[in-house]
């Protein structure tokens, strides 16, 4: 069966598989998995577990657990009676397979793995299937308006619904019934799901989604994510049927509709689910499947804290990854020396997981080492694959994510398999590899330009000769990526940005980061500007001849600079993620959330606001859809920041021939040192 | 063995106290008295710490345990057989588990019996104020440049000092 959703209902789990004849099909699989705990003084509790055998059929039993096999019990009950144990140990009980969702836990116990039939298949690119797609937009945004009278349903063919709004929701609804989806793709779908049950409701309809007319629902909440607050949707998620919020999916964004099946396969968790979840959730899931699977307990609370440790020990240890500052300038004929996954690959070459972490050499495997291990194959197979094979890039996207998070992972607080020790022995590890890369690079006459964390930027004659040693010496994959010319921008102090740098390929492409083309808050109208004087900076094969290309690229912001009052309002939005509600000083930020309030929008931390800069002296700000008109100093403020970065690979940045360039619009000259 | 934050405010051992005081003022405690060296001592932070780069101590007596969660924290309280027990307050380990105040605060007291335990916060919280109410002392040190000096738990400070947020982080949090 080609599983494509999974529930849990009435005591069993719904399996829904898509057969081969196109049928969906519905399996219900009667279903009450035990928890276990085990106890450090199992008699100091005998009648709280004499009332557990007799109320729940709790059995004294051995398991598996990544630190070894405990003697306790299992309990064929659900959290609330887990939770009750906890209190009446004094959370000294320890307790395992609580939380792990029931229809993931059956897939991973059963070999069972969905958007597939058999379970060799799980670490394979090729996902066939023959689901039926509907794609539906609803014009309009609905965190500002919640009407819904013009809706396009593409399903092979495009139809149009427009008019009253009752009309077009039953056209809808009929749609969405007689074509019968296996996959609804819809921009927003968490918020509109919401309002289409209230109206569908109102006028008598049931809404058509679900497959037997049952619905999950997620709660929205806010939180931290690598530094900054995010935001999830509440979300309604029917039964049997994959719903995915192509708006909001990290990754469908990332990956496609194939990212999301191979999210779903590698988690054991239905498409509909994984595509709303991070990829920090994607790893956790992943490696819960895969101990269920191996017959591991999955720990409910993380309560094994760091060790004792120095506090030298400390200081030495809690380091994170290595960087050299490069020096601000442009750089003819780079080379850059990328390590491929390369904390994963040290997880599973050095064998650091929370058990082995006290002596991984002499360790047997650990448990993350092996759980990675195919992913991390899979990930170096498909990254060659997708040279020659596009079709494969959403895929690479989604594995690169979760082996660039299951890192961060070992150091997070609720990582069930993490532990901080790891975390730093990884980081530890990689900064041992990036010095003995650059002694290399030194001893063989290359010459430093930059470092970060796992690649380096040398300028040397003999690259594929440097990239030989390091791997071999590193025992990590390695590639190399050549750059004609690279910039290096300097920071507002005047030394070299780490992150900050764009250079150009051999085929003529540029390779951009940190820069307002590759912000997501930067303006459509200015990373337009700075795309298309990239695209002519990329005639320029060396720094010799981008002198060429300087009046092109010149005229370029000329014209997008004489252009500006008069470009389309909706090519000034500024797309930010809010991090707070209440802001202590004016700022523009905060004018746009008192915009969105005072729309009479709900809005939380963490989401996503787009709004156009009315004026920016007094504050004035709208919300994307509401604006009229635009602030034209304070943008033309940004589109000069923007070509700045651009300028600096012909003027500070160039040496030798130097040149001064004109800001005309504003007489304003800057030269070069 | 003692430790005196201020002038005539000592802390001995077989209690348990709950402090609020100034950064400053708890550095110049643990830094300047010599004597702690000769002692077993357990310095715990969560997630983020305020006072670990600042402190000086160099005796192998000096440990160190990071809990990230509420429940590791607790585990470290009842696993801690040291001279001196210092938890600095991450209010973030008890986001989402407000079940554990009572049982850690149990245990602060517990370890109180035997040990001397501080239980250090630049600025009240909720989740301090209930850890706090187990302590055989609450004291409240204010910061000389803050206005007119008292003592004893007064209401919520405002400001982001206030909050016991941390300023950056330190480890990863997704969900």
């Amino acid at each position: 069966m080609w599983v494509l959703d999974s529930a849990y209902r009435s005591g069993g789990v719904d399996l829904w598989g898509k057969e081969g004849s196109g049928r969906v099909q519905r399996v219900h699989h009667e279903y009450n998995p035990p928890f276990f705990f085990c106890l450090p003084d199992p008699d100091a509790y005998h009648e709280m577990t004499e009332a557990l055998e007799e109320a729940y059929r709790a059995e004294p039993c051995t398991f598996a657990t990544i630190f070894g096999e405990c003697e306790g019990f299992r309990v064929f009950a659900g959290r609330p009676v887990a939770e009750a144990i906890e209190q009446q140990t004094g959370f000294a009980a320890q307790l395992f397979n609580v939380d792990v969702r029931r229809d993931q836990r059956f897939m991973a116990e059963e070999g069972i793995i969905p958007c597939s039939t058999e379970m060799r298949t799980r670490f394979s690119p090729e996902i066939p299937h023959n689901l039926e797609i509907m794609e539906i937009r609803i014009a309009g945004d609905p965190s500002l308006s919640r009407t819904c009278t013009e809706i396009s349903v593409v399903h092979g063919r495009t139809e149009r619904l427009f008019g009253d709004e009752r009309e077009v929701l039953s056209d809808l609804f009929s749609l969405v019934s007689a074509y019968d989806p296996d996959v609804v793709l819809m921009a927003h779908a968490d918020r509109w799901m919401t309002i289409l049950q209230e109206k569908g409701r109102r006028a008598g309809f049931t809404l058509p989604f679900s497959r037997n007319g049952k619905y999950r629902t997620m709660g929205s909440r806010s939180y931290w994510s690598y530094g900054r607050v995010e935001h999830k949707n509440a979300a309604l998620i029917p039964d049997g049927r994959i719903l995915i919020d192509t708006e909001e999916s990290f990754v469908y964004n990332e990956g496609g509709l194939g990212g999301v099946l191979m999210a779903a396969r590698l988690s054991g968790l239905s498409p509909s689910l994984a595509s709303r979840l991070t990829p920090g959730t994607l790893i956790s899931s992943y490696e819960t499947y895969e101990a269920v699977r191996r017959g591991i307990a999955v720990p409910f609370r993380k309560s094994d804290a760091e060790a004792l440790r120095k506090l030298a020990s400390l200081r030495t240890g809690d380091r994170g990854g290595m960087m050299f500052q490069p020096e601000p300038g442009i750089f003819e004929d780079v080379d850059e020396i990328d390590f491929t996954s390369m904390y994963p690959s040290i997880i599973v070459r050095a064998n650091l997981s929370p058990e082995t972490i006290a002596d991984p050499e002499t360790a047997e495997r650990g448990f993350l080492p092996i759980a990675l291990e195919p992913l991390l194959n899979m990930r170096i197979a498909i990254k060659q694959q997708k040279k020659t094979d596009p079709s494969v890039a959403g895929i690479d996207a989604i594995l690169k994510w979760m082996l660039v998070t299951c890192f961060g992972y070992t150091g997070y607080k609720n990582a069930k398999f993490g532990r901080i020790e790891v975390h730093e022995a990884i980081t530890a590890r990689s900064r041992e590899i990036l010095l003995q890369a650059k002694a290399a690079a030194d001893e063989m006459g290359f010459t430093v330009l930059h470092g970060n964390v796992d690649c380096l930027w040398v300028q040397g004659p003999r690259a594929p000769a440097l990239q030989e040693r390091i791997t071999r010496q590193s025992g990590l994959l390695t590639e190399v990526e050549h750059l004609d010319w690279i910039v290096f921008l300097p920071q507002n102090d005047g030394s070299g940005a780490y992150t900050r740098y764009y250079g150009r390929h051999p085929d003529g492409s540029v390779k951009v980061r940190g820069i307002a083309a590759r912000r997501h808050d930067t303006p459509e109208y200015i990373r337009k500007m700075q795309a298309e004087m990239f695209a002519v900076m990329g005639r320029a094969g060396s720094i010799a001849e981008l002198e060429g290309v300087w009046d092109d690229v010149h005229r370029i912001y000329r014209d997008a600079a004489a252009r500006l009052p008069s470009a389309p309002v909706q090519e000034m939005v500024i797309s930010r993620r809010i991090s707070r509600l209440k802001y202590a000083h004016r700022c523009i930020e905060g004018a746009a959330v008192v915009a969105y309030r005072q729309r009479g929008t709900d809005i939380a931390p963490g989401m996503k606001i787009r709004y156009v800069v009315r004026d920016a002296r007094t504050y004035q700000v709208d919300p994307a859809g509401d604006a009229e008109n635009f602030d034209i100093p304070y943008y033309r403020q940004l589109l000069e920041k923007a070509w700045k970065e651009v300028a600096y690979a012909f003027t500070a940045g160039r040496e030798p021939g130097n040149r001064p360039f004109i800001c005309p619009d504003y007489g304003q000259v800057a030269t070069g040192p | 063995m003692l430790i005196e934050l201020s002038r005539g405010v000592t802390i001995h051992p077989g209690s348990f106290t709950a402090v609020i005081a100034p950064e400053r003022r708890i550095l110049l405690a643990l830094n300047g008295n010599k004597d702690l060296q000769r002692f077993l001592f357990l310095y715990v932070s969560g997630n983020y710490s305020r006072l670990l780069t600042g402190i000086s101590r160099t005796s192998g007596n000096f440990e160190v345990r990071r809990p990230f969660t509420a429940d590791q924290l607790l585990s470290v309280i009842n696993e801690s057989g040291h001279t001196i027990l210092f938890v600095e307050h991450d209010p973030t380990l008890f986001d989402g588990a407000e079940r554990l105040y009572e049982p850690v605060a149990s245990a602060l007291k517990q370890a109180g019996r035997e040990a001397l335990v501080l239980l250090w916060a630049p600025a009240n919280d909720r989740s301090f104020a209930a850890l706090a109410r187990r302590a055989d002392r609450i004291i409240e040190i204010i910061a000389e440049d803050t206005g007119p000096k008292g003592y004893g738990l007064p209401g919520r400070r405002p400001g982001r000092a206030g909050s016991g947020a941390p300023g950056a982080q330190r480890t990863l949090e997704v969900s």
